[in-house]
């Protein structure tokens, strides 16, 4: 049980600066996933809260007590890599005991440890075995069995998911969910998956260029995006981005569809309009619409992707349900749900218009 | 393909149609010249190492070993050499020789002890059959101090071995494994002794040596030679491919750097660690020079000072040489035989997805 804290963190690689302090807090038994795009220091910034590497500056907090410059073993937590990391000429067994062996607990404890732990991931008829001699799954299982047996404070997750395929990798992000449900230990969880990130998290951190750009609930987050950035990257298909310009808090879009912007930053000048492929459906007679030619449909069944590029040339995908008739080359009319439209300005962040 | 049996195997040909083609004999010339060329010489040794002195110093030589056949002949009382005699009168028999006088030999018949007969040693063939002179190995082995050599080249091999393993691999993982200001610089000063052959330094480490009054010692043997830059090269370059992640999650399991050194790196470098070993026994095993100024004491003597001390000023005891040569060579080839499918396996990288 750890709450953890991140007070201006900043770390640099050779005169580079890599992480631009970075402000957080944990809260105890929380969930929280950093998510990002590649290189935007997520890993970077597990590896600190490890211990693995040390901040430029900066303090690191778990339950109040400052951790900055205590060793990696010593801060009571644990980590399973993106590789796994398992030692190759040890047995399941003794890659589950090893840490434990090192502090010198009892061997009763340890066997009663890694047993349970055996019990709950279900590896049980594989602790003789070398990590060889088993699956993808089955390493994955035993990293987190090596996490386990220590009863840190919190655990930490380095993209666990990442070296299994699509259908496992289903199957053990249920399997984590209900482990944490389980234990209900704090833990950070490192992935560039935007689904993993939505599935799991009690709240997301959204990471770019070593900067926090947003922490918030998925539903936050997917309601809500802090910035075009956020916007753009969580979820699936992508938000449709519209550049247009404001006129006193008005703004048009192709086909004559107006927007309000609202009264604060974006009430003149140059603003984007974000709505979600998810929330426009078909026009109906009297609706402002927006206007764009129809360039590839995708047929799902239960849904139908539409592609369409607008008269000035912005692509921007629609979900529409059911099975829909639209053809390529048709002029496709849409309109955007009542409130799900997102208005930024200039410089990209979020303006509020109620 | 799995099936196949070692004839199917060996008489495969690139020719289709079981045809010969011209890359095919060049194949078989090549690898059979390659054999004997390998195993030729070791072949002579041990035959010729079961041959006596006598037949040693024989023109033309034999690959096979051969004793002469001996009969006892009453009235005699050492065996007499068997010959076949071609007679006056044409015929031939089988004579025991007395002895020879100038071109002449005087033979008996063994059924007939008390005639002598009196023959040309041209006309005479000795009768010999293939024989080992086991005497080139039993003499030394229980006369002389050869065990006592044994032993001493058992001791320097051992301890020199398992000394160079440790000292090397801990050297080799600080310089793999640690990030420090100068290493780069540290390693490639031990990469450069790789360039300073032993008779450069021969005179200043004989000082050294005499100096730390390790003179007429085995650890004046020992010592001097275990930190080898071949060992520490081959093995940090091999600790490199260990991935750091493995000592991130050993860290994190509590291990100190030294466990992780005894726990993790060493026995995934195991195979690098196995060709160290049979490099640095082969090298310690089959030093001469630095054992020959190090040690004047006889029974100091590693075997391979020990087999010099066969070859005298003015007599070369050829058949003790090549004996013990033999009997040198066995330990050597044993460790080859028994370490080299460590060099095969590579078993780190195994848990790493």
């Amino acid at each position: 049980m750890a709450t953890l804290s991140l007070k201006d963190i900043r770390k640099s690689f050779a005169g580079i600066e890599v992480i631009h302090g970075v402000d957080l807090s944990v809260k105890d038994g929380e969930l929280v996933v950093f998510v990002g795009p590649s290189g935007c220091g997520k890993s970077t910034l597990l590896r600190l809260i490890a211990g693995l590497d040390r901040p430029t500056s900066g303090t690191i907090e778990l339950d109040g007590r400052d951790v900055t410059g205590v060793n990696a073993a010593d801060r009571g937590l644990a980590m399973v890599f993106q590789s796994y990391a398992l030692y190759p000429h040890m047995t399941v067994r003794q890659n589950l005991s090893f840490g434990l062996e090192n502090t010198r607990m009892p061997k009763a404890e340890i066997a009663r440890r890694v047993d349970e732990a055996g019990r709950m991931l279900e590896i049980g008829e594989l602790m003789n075995r070398r990590p060889t001699q088993l699956s993808g799954g089955q390493r994955q299982r035993v990293a987190i069995g090596r996490a386990i047996v220590r009863e840190p404070s919190a655990f930490l997750l380095d993209e666990p998911l990442s070296n299994l395929d699509a259908e496992l990798r289903v199957t053990m992000r249920a399997e984590l969910a209900q482990l944490h449900e389980r234990l209900a230990t704090t833990m950070i969880y490192v992935t560039h998956d935007q689904v993993e990130a939505m599935t799991l998290a009690d709240r997301i951190v959204v990471l770019r260029g070593g900067r926090i750009e947003q922490v918030d609930t998925p539903l936050g987050l997917y309601n809500q995006p802090a910035n075009l950035f956020v916007a753009g990257f969580i979820g699936a298909p992508n938000m449709n981005l519209f550049p247009a310009t404001a006129r006193d808090g008005q703004a048009e879009l192709p086909g004559g569809l107006r927007i309000d912007t609202g009264p604060g930053a974006a009430r003149d000048g140059k603003v984007t309009i974000g709505i979600r492929p998810q929330h426009m459906h078909l026009a109906e007679a009297g609706e402002q619409t927006l206007e764009g030619r129809v360039e590839l449909v995708e047929r799902l069944g239960a849904e139908t992707v539409v592609h369409a590029v607008t008269a000035e040339g912005t692509t921007f995908v629609t979900v529409l349900a059911g099975q829909p008739e639209v053809a390529m080359g048709d002029t496709l009319h849409v309109t955007p749900d009542r409130g799900q439209v997102h208005v930024f300005d200039a410089d990209g962040q979020r303006v509020a218009r109620d | 393909m799995s099936n196949m049996t070692i004839r199917q195997f060996v008489g495969q040909r690139r020719g289709h149609g079981g045809r010969w083609h011209w890359t095919d004999i060049a194949t078989w010339i090549w690898l059979i010249g390659g054999t004997i060329l390998m195993f030729g010489p070791a072949l002579w040794l041990v035959m010729s190492s079961f041959k006596s002195p006598a037949q040693l110093a024989e023109f033309p030589p034999t690959l096979l070993p051969y004793a002469q056949e001996t009969v006892m002949v009453e009235g005699y009382d050492d065996p007499l050499p068997l010959y076949t005699a071609r007679l006056e009168d044409g015929t031939t028999a089988e004579l025991a020789e007395i002895r020879r006088i100038g071109t002449n030999s005087q033979m008996v018949d063994p059924a007939d002890p008390g005639t002598r007969i009196d023959v040309n040693i041209a006309d005479r063939t000795p009768i010999r059959s293939i024989g080992f002179a086991t005497g080139n190995y039993v003499e030394p082995l229980v006369a002389n101090d050869f065990p006592r050599f044994l032993w001493n080249s058992v001791f320097v091999t051992v301890m020199a071995t398992l000394i160079t393993l440790l000292t090397n691999s801990m050297a080799a993982f600080a310089l793999s494994k640690y990030r420090f200001r100068g290493r780069d610089a540290v390693m490639l000063l031990i990469v450069a002794t790789l360039m300073v052959p032993l008779s450069v330094i021969l005179v200043p480490l004989y000082s050294v040596v005499n100096f730390t009054g390790l003179l007429n010692s085995l650890w004046g043997v020992i010592l001097p030679t275990v930190a080898t830059p071949t060992g520490v090269f081959l093995l940090r370059q091999y600790m490199l491919t260990i991935p750091d992640e493995l000592l991130e999650a050993a860290r994190m399991d509590h291990a100190s750097e030294w466990q992780i050194y005894w726990r993790i790196v060493l026995p995934l470098a195991a195979p690098a660690l196995a060709v160290l070993a049979i490099f640095s026994v082969v090298w310690r095993w089959n030093d001469f020079l630095w054992p020959l100024i190090v040690l004047s004491r006889r029974e100091l003597y590693t075997l391979q000072v020990g087999l010099n001390s066969y070859a005298g000023e003015l007599n070369v005891q050829w058949h003790y040489i090549l004996a013990m040569t033999v009997v040198t060579m066995i330990p050597v080839v044993l460790v080859f035989v028994f370490l080299q499918r460590f060099i095969t396996t590579g078993i780190a990288g195994a848990g790493i997805k």
